[in-house]
């Protein structure tokens, strides 16, 4: 044995090891956990030995094996445009006739080609307002003028701008909502221009689900309670039970005005529960959730008393819009009221000077701003503590048009499968792929004697580097991905058999073992390497273009076949050479 | 042990006309078959909504197919998947949502006769009635007069005021919701759980479809360069029409079998792709070899050799892949048994074109370019 085959064995053994090692998420989460905890990664990493992978890196079931829903919903983005364009065209009118020296103008929208078309009452002023609406509404350009018509379109880049703040919108609604539930597994994305996919492993209640997107979100506005010593008293006479990890906080969350009390906690089932029936008469006890990087999931809640009544909803909001100041070079959020809503919030502000306005969407505190003075005409803004807040301050305008210009969103594909039926397709694809393996297995020693058995070790270390390729990339496995899995171990048969022919060749054609073994390998290498080749693009490309099980299926295929090349190739070489060259055996058994 | 004993001496090519005319004629018929009659379209790509139930008596389609229809649904498809005892059934209906043609004229008028519409405007396809009222009205208004009319209603939504106007949404509810109505009035005293739901809107469909087609080019595309990158050029036309040929074979399986055409067909479509040409490429690879060793033969004799030579591979390759899809055929339901089925067709057919199509092809453009150049019969240069 020279020493070229003991690398080769050294890197063998490490691999195999690797592959267990990486199973062990795995193994624990299907043979140690509960079958209703198969989820939940915070006791799965509890129960890890020390030494194993982290507890992300696991195999789990996909949603058509353990139950639950994978919804797509769509935007509809079009008709948030068109109500959007519509809005600006009634603020150029009402802008017109605030400049005194510009006249009045009416419009009239082309929601088809969003078209917004401006007729003066006086042609003659026309030129000045064409230069001052051009000027103020930069989000319109000139399509044609006629005289004392003037007809502007919504420019393209900001088509595309508000088609995506509507979809951001949307996502941000079913991202509070569904922290709300607590649901431990959910996987929120963005799907393309206008579609959202959610997934809810474990789910099994579609009228559930649908209350994601069931209704518009509601958006209030309600005065805080200065003075929430209630925290810190029911904090001290009736402490929350142990491990529920909720804190009593006192420095000031914006660190400008002095210090309140409010309660912290990471669960925010554990918070809703501790507190329920704790909040005084007429008071409300609300959550803030601080979020994590990029906006994903609740990191820490914070607790806010709230005033009960309501005096402005998110009904009479017309518009937000995030900016920064150029001369302070703050960021902050200026936001529009209709007519009623100008005069609600008046009177809102002028009785609250100094104090902070929460501002509330789906009973979650969004920002709670102080009311720095008596807002009058609907319109104001709000100034962000920091100037970096750029994101924040995009966060709550969203959050403010979330429920202000809902964006309609309707359900495009929604798959449920029920955990009965995941159970049983777990039995029968566990059956499907032992009988597959048994019948490939038998046939194997049976035709190839020993070079059959080494094929069969090779197979089945290919089967565990299938599953530890999915596990490393916490993938899930599916109906589809079973069939991928079966083919794969099919196909990591077939580089066996091209080799094992190929020896018989060499054989026949009176080679010695040794020979005919080298030879045998050299020569399939390539055809091996090329047919493998091959399924990969197709397998990339599936996995590219597919989605849900489609991908799952993708997936098992192209790692699979990684594992066929290296299995075939490197693994049943490296014993083969050791079975004819390390034992000077004169006959190969192919 | 040894499937075929020592060399065996067929002449393949000798055959190859018979082979491409019968190739030919069936590939035509099943284009000319999906052009005219065309896929039984699942609901991935037709849209539509699909429900899996699982009745706790034992009862059949036939009785199923009833009681939907006497609890209200319209022409459902029913159809029984799994053995007879395990009872289970899956229902298919057209429509996502309950707002269908039949059911639209009676919603807008009960939206009429609720409130002083100005506009009003129907999105079928999405189960949406868009309109703007003069005056405000109590969406629960709203809500019980439709749902009077026959169209289920998910959500009344207030899109807030616009000139004075007030607009609203109303959102119909899924299909699904309703057969599970149907089936509880249909047939009262059966006891049933929905196993399965899905659901696709018309885009999404669309959508899914346009992907997979798209998906299928872009493989046979890539693929393809891969192979004229690694052969000569003149290896490209025989495997692409291999693999066009093994495509349209399985497709033509989802048409004469009539089994749903859904997005796991797809993956099965991309599969053979990569499979056929796995097995034309390991003929191939033989030709290339022996061009080389029998420099000076004609090109016809050594495809011969090639192919004669690498048989015993060629069947053994198919036939343990094959094997392995045994298993899935025994125990799988539904899509999977379709996915396997389908897989074993391509196994088939692709060993056969690999054999059958792919090699013959060399040899003809190999005749013609030669024929061109004056010098028949003259042996092609290995290309590597």
């Amino acid at each position: 044995m020279d020493r070229s085959w003991y690398t080769r064995l050294t890197l063998i053994l490490v691999v195999t090891f690797g592959t267990l090692w990486l199973l062990v998420p795995t193994y624990y989460s299907f043979a140690v956990l509960d079958k209703a905890d198969r989820n939940n990664i915070k006791k799965l990493a509890a129960v890890l030995p020390p030494w194993s992978p982290p507890a992300k890196y696991r195999l789990s079931l996909g949603l058509d094996l353990q139950g639950g829903i994978h919804m797509v919903m769509r935007v509809d983005t079009r008709t948030a445009l068109t109500k959007r364009a519509e809005r600006r065209a009634l603020q150029m009118v009402s802008w017109v006739s605030g400049k005194k020296n510009l006249g009045e103008v009416t419009q009239t929208t082309d929601l088809d080609k969003l078209l917004v078309t401006l007729t003066a009452k006086d042609p003659a002023t026309m030129d000045a307002i064409e230069k001052e609406v051009l000027g103020s509404f930069d989000d319109f350009s000139k399509e044609s003028r006629n005289g004392g018509q003037l007809v502007l379109k919504l420019k393209d880049t900001q088509i595309e701008y508000y088609m995506n703040d509507a979809v951001d919108q949307a996502m941000l609604v079913i991202r509070k909502r569904i922290d709300k539930w607590g649901v431990a597994e959910v996987d929120v994305r963005r799907l393309g221009n206008d579609s959202i996919q959610i997934s809810l492993p474990g789910q099994q209640d579609p009228e559930q689900a649908k209350e994601l997107i069931g209704t518009t979100a509601q958006l209030e506005f309600r005065v805080l309670d200065e003075n929430p010593e209630i925290f810190k008293t029911t904090f001290e006479t009736t402490p929350p039970p142990e491990g529920s990890g909720i804190a009593l906080g006192t420095a000031d969350l914006d660190g400008s005005s002095p210090a309140r009390p409010f309660l912290e906690g990471t669960d925010r089932e554990a918070m809703v529960n501790y507190l329920k029936g704790k909040a005084p008469e007429g008071k409300q006890i609300l959550l803030h959730c601080v979020e994590g990087d990029k906006g994903k999931k609740c990191q820490r809640y914070y607790t806010f008393l709230v005033n009960k009544d309501v005096p402005l909803t998110g009904e009479n909001l017309t518009n937000a819009e995030a900016s920064r100041d150029t001369n302070t070079n703050k960021v902050q959020v200026n936001f529009q009221f209709d007519a009623q809503g100008g005069k609600d919030l008046e009177e809102l502000t002028s009785k609250n000077v100094n104090k902070r306005m929460a501002i509330v969407l789906d009973d979650n505190v969004v920002m709670a701003p102080t009311i720095q003075e008596k807002i009058g005409g609907g319109s104001g803004r709000i100034t962000m503590g920091r100037s970096n807040d750029l994101q924040q301050a995009q966060m709550l305008s969203l959050a403010l048009k979330a429920g202000a210009l809902p964006a309609p969103v309707t359900p495009g594909e929604i798959r449920q499968v029920g955990a009965s039926l995941g159970e049983e397709l777990i039995h029968k694809g566990v059956l499907a792929v032992l009988l597959g393996l048994a019948l490939v297995v038998v046939f194997m020693a049976i035709y190839y004697r020993v070079s059959g058995l080494v094929a069969n070790v090779a197979l089945v270390l290919n089967g565990l580097l299938i599953l530890a390729g999915l596990a490393a990339f916490s993938a899930t496995l599916t109906l589809p991905g079973i069939a991928g899995f079966v083919l794969t171990l099919g196909i990591a048969v077939d580089a066996n058999v091209l080799i094992n022919e190929r020896i018989r060749e060499e054989v026949r054609m009176g080679k010695s073992a040794r020979a005919s073994v080298d030879q045998g390998y050299d020569r399939a290498f390539w055809t091996i390497f090329d047919a493998h080749v091959t399924t990969l693009i197709a397998g990339f490309i599936l996995w590219k273009t597919g989605t849900g099980p489609v991908q799952g299926f993708a997936t098992s295929l192209i790692i699979g076949i990684i594992a066929s090349l290296f299995t075939s190739i490197v693994v049943t070489r490296l014993i083969t050479t050791w079975l004819v060259h390390g034992r000077n055996a004169t006959t190969v058994s192919v | 042990m040894e499937i075929i004993k020592g060399k065996t001496n067929i002449d393949f090519i000798g055959k190859r006309r018979i082979a491409i005319w019968i190739s030919s004629v069936i590939n035509l018929a099943i284009v000319i078959g999906i052009a005219t009659v065309g896929f039984n379209f699942g609901v991935d790509f037709a849209g539509g909504t699909l429900v899996e139930v699982k009745f706790a008596q034992s009862t059949n389609t036939e009785k199923v197919r009833e009681g939907a229809k006497a609890g209200g649904l319209n022409e459902p498809q029913v159809q029984a998947i799994g053995s007879a005892e395990e009872n289970s059934f899956v229902l298919r209906l057209g429509g996502t949502t309950q707002l269908t043609d039949v059911s639209e004229k009676a919603a807008e008028a009960a939206i009429r006769g609720a409130a002083d519409v100005v506009t009003l405007s129907k999105d079928l396809e999405n189960g949406l009635i868009n309109f703007r009222v003069k005056a405000k009205v109590d969406p629960a208004t709203l809500k019980a007069a439709v749902e009077k009319s026959g169209t289920g209603v998910k959500e009344v939504r207030e899109l807030g005021e616009t000139n004075g106007n007030f607009d609203y949404q109303i959102v119909s509810a899924g299909m699904a919701d309703k057969v599970t109505q149907a089936l509880k009035t249909g047939m009262a005293g059966s006891q049933f759980e929905v196993r399965r739901v899905d659901y696709v809107g018309p885009q999404i469909g669309r959508q899914l479809r346009n992907q997979g087609v798209s998906a299928l080019v872009l493989a046979m595309f890539a693929i393809l360069l891969y192979v004229a990158f690694r052969f000569d050029l003149k290896f490209g036309p025989g495997a692409l029409v291999a693999m066009l040929h093994d495509v349209i074979m399985v497709a033509g399986y989802f048409l004469v079998s009539r089994r749903e055409f859904n997005l796991t067909s797809i993956a099965v479509l991309l599969t053979i792709l990569g499979y056929s040409i796995n097995d034309t490429i390991v003929i191939y690879d033989r030709i290339r070899e022996e061009m080389v060793k029998y420099k000076g033969k004609p090109l016809a004799e050594i495809i011969n050799i090639a192919v004669n030579d690498t048989l015993s591979r060629t069947i053994l390759t198919s036939g343990v892949t094959a094997l392995s899809l045994i298993g899935l055929l025994v125990f799988g339901v539904g899509e999977i048994f379709d996915f396997a089925a389908a897989m074993l067709v391509g196994i088939v057919v692709g060993t056969y074109s690999s054999v059958y199509i792919a090699s013959p092809l060399v040899i003809w453009l190999d005749e013609r370019e030669h024929q061109n150049d004056g010098a028949a019969g003259k042996p092609i240069s290995s290309g590597v």
